[in-house]
């Protein structure tokens, strides 16, 4: 009895280690079969140009040419001078946004007792559901009237107003604080504001965290507005890379674009690394990645 | 009696307090949601009012100072429009190959991370990169392998076949869009599906299991039913967003240098792009933008309405 249950047992855990197992190819096969456009995409940005336009193809460069990442650089092609530009428009809006959006969801999580506020709130609800482009083009219509494109005034004015998602993530966050705690710092004599830049803008760094990165990544990753906005010596980083690597005849220097991509897009994966469970919650909240 | 004259006073005094309260409360409320407010009626109420009175007109850009009021005209012309017939047509054709090709793929992907062994989280963070690319880099990163002679994927497709050359951004463009844009969304829909997944119940797993149910029959009488509400979400929020694609589709036509986009990927959008930045048609590109927000309305109308009969809500859930 005793050597059949061991028996048993002994087989149940072969059949437990051979799943893991079969887990484990199944997870890399996978992993590997979707990571196959990026290995791509870095092998691809190491090779000569003539190595890409090769028929047939050739799958590895004959000389990784690393060069093309310091070619990257080089100055006729103004790469740094539209990252900084791109990191400053994108710390502006970004820092803006977190700032509005987590007064406006303190608002509309701490004072539902004043009448007006579940039904604004609702518009803001309302707004996160409506299809975006409604508003794109006639905004850029009116901004093109007051000739505000070509600056960064349009990013301003929109981190001013506050994004309804991001209104709406620190509006959620906001209600699970105790009532207490408000009452007692007003009884201590601290004001509204003050109930919310000391005691609920500090505590919610989790949120801040997330809402600050969602936002700077969308205005890095951001292709079109800069696009229809900014001009072609004032825009992002995004719209540069996309034309700017060509010879002087106009033929697009393919490997070099793809080197730039990698120094583009690296310090997106790096961030994601880094603050991937505040990245994945803002994620699920919202289902959309960095709206 | 002077005992009854200062509790009234206090009482009164009382409630001064409370309305002075509430009155400054109010006064608070409104002072930090006023740029809200000001930025909603700006940035929003008046672009929506804005953009449907210049689908009204024949203003082109130029012409502010001498625009005609053209009426109904400009939504007219729409169904005389062959091109934005075309442009209907290939967004139904994109969002029927997109939609299903990504909510399985991820919820496939979703159900392969969901298990406890070490290291998953390796796995589910190089699964979720995809989803960090935006746009551009995108669309590079997929010309190289879709293009037509130099490209990974018609290379690759020529060790067993030679010669193989299948116009993935040209002849079958939708194809070659629909794959970037699956490609682009795995992450983000995996993650989405792996929290409902992580949702269900263990004992209604188990209970299933001592009934006898094998793993098939788990995922069909158990798991599916428990993740409708996931798969509904993400069935609006994907058909939202398909109908309004077309950056992926404009930038791979702008990188592979050709003026005009790819008639096989040249969604309705594209066509509204086409309308307002390449022609300056602002009336006329507004009135495609309201038929198609009025239909985004209606369908998003409809899927909501067929939600009785296939999402699964718990009993007493409101």
């Amino acid at each position: 009895m005793q050597a059949l249950k061991r028996v048993r047992g002994a087989r149940g855990k072969a059949r437990k280690s051979l799943g893991r197992l079969m887990s484990y190819i199944l997870l890399i096969v996978v992993t590997t079969l979707i990571s196959v456009p990026l290995i791509w995409l870095v092998i691809t940005s190491l090779k000569v140009d003539t190595e890409y336009l090769s028929y047939p193809i050739t799958f590895l460069p004959a000389v990784p040419q690393w060069r093309n990442y310091l070619e990257v650089f080089a100055p006729q092609y103004h790469f740094l001078r539209h990252v900084g530009l791109t990191a400053f428009l994108a710390l502006t809006f970004a820092t803006l946004t977190v700032l509005t959006s987590s007064l406006f969801g303190f608002a509309f999580s701490r004072f539902s007792d004043v009448k007006a506020c579940n039904r604004l709130f609702a518009l803001v609800v309302g707004l996160i559901i409506i299809p975006s482009i409604v508003t794109v083009i006639p905004q850029f219509i009116i901004f093109s009237r007051l000739h505000l494109t070509g600056t960064y005034w349009p990013w301003i004015l929109w981190g001013l107003a506050g994004s309804p998602f991001h209104i709406f993530l620190f509006r959620q966050f906001f209600l699970s604080f105790p009532r207490e705690l408000e009452d007692a710092a007003e009884v201590d004599g601290c004001t509204p504001f003050g109930i919310f830049w000391r005691m609920f803008l500090p505590n919610a760094k989790p949120v801040v965290a997330t809402s600050f990165i969602l936002n700077f990544v969308w205005v890095w990753g951001d292709w079109f507005t800069p696009l229809i906005y900014l001009r072609n010596d004032n825009t992002t980083v995004a719209v540069i890379i996309n034309t700017a690597y060509k010879t002087p005849t106009g033929q697009f220097l393919t490997t070099l674009t793809l080197a730039a991509v990698v120094v583009y897009i690296l310090p997106m994966v790096l961030t994601f690394f880094l603050g991937q469970q505040h990245i994945l919650k803002g994620v699920v909240t919202s289902g959309l990645a960095g709206r | 009696m002077r005992a009854a004259t200062a509790c009234l006073g206090t009482e009164a005094g009382r409630k001064v307090k409370i309305t002075s309260r509430a009155r400054r409360r109010r006064r608070a409320f409104y002072t930090f949601v006023t740029p809200w407010l000001v930025g909603f009626i700006l940035l929003t109420t008046l672009p929506l009012i804005a953009g449907l009175l210049t689908s009204l007109t024949n203003y082109d850009g130029l012409n502010l100072f001498n625009v005609d009021f053209v009426g109904m005209r400009n939504y007219a012309s729409v169904l005389k429009d062959p091109n934005a017939r075309h442009g209907v047509n290939r967004t139904l054709m994109w969002s029927l190959l997109n939609l299903p090709l990504w909510m399985i793929c991820s919820l496939l992907l979703a159900i392969l991370v969901n298990r406890k062994v070490k290291g998953i989280g390796v796995f589910r963070t190089l699964l979720y990169i995809p989803s960090v690319i935006p746009g551009v880099a995108l669309v590079w990163t997929w010309k190289i392998i879709l293009e037509q002679n130099f490209g990974l994927l018609n290379g690759f497709l020529s060790l067993f076949r030679p010669g193989t050359g299948i116009g993935w951004l040209t002849k079958y463009a939708l194809g070659g869009v629909t794959a970037i844009a699956v490609w682009n969304g795995l992450g983000a829909g995996m993650i989405i599906f792996l929290a409902g997944l992580q949702g269900i119940p263990d004992e209604l797993v188990e209970a299933a299991r001592i009934d006898g149910a094998n793993n098939f029959q788990v995922f069909w009488n158990v798991t599916l039913p428990m993740m409708t509400p996931v798969l509904f979400y993400q069935l609006v929020l994907g058909l939202i967003g398909a109908f309004q694609q077309f950056v992926i589709p404009l930038l791979v036509t702008t990188t592979a240098q050709q003026g005009i986009p790819v008639r096989g990927a040249y969604l309705y959008m594209i066509h509204v792009y086409q309308q307002i930045f390449a022609t300056g048609r602002f009336g006329y590109g507004m009135a495609l933008l309201w038929l198609l927000i009025i239909v985004i309305v209606l369908l998003t109308g409809v899927v909501f309405a067929t939600q009785r009969y296939w999402v699964y809500t718990e009993i007493g859930e409101v």
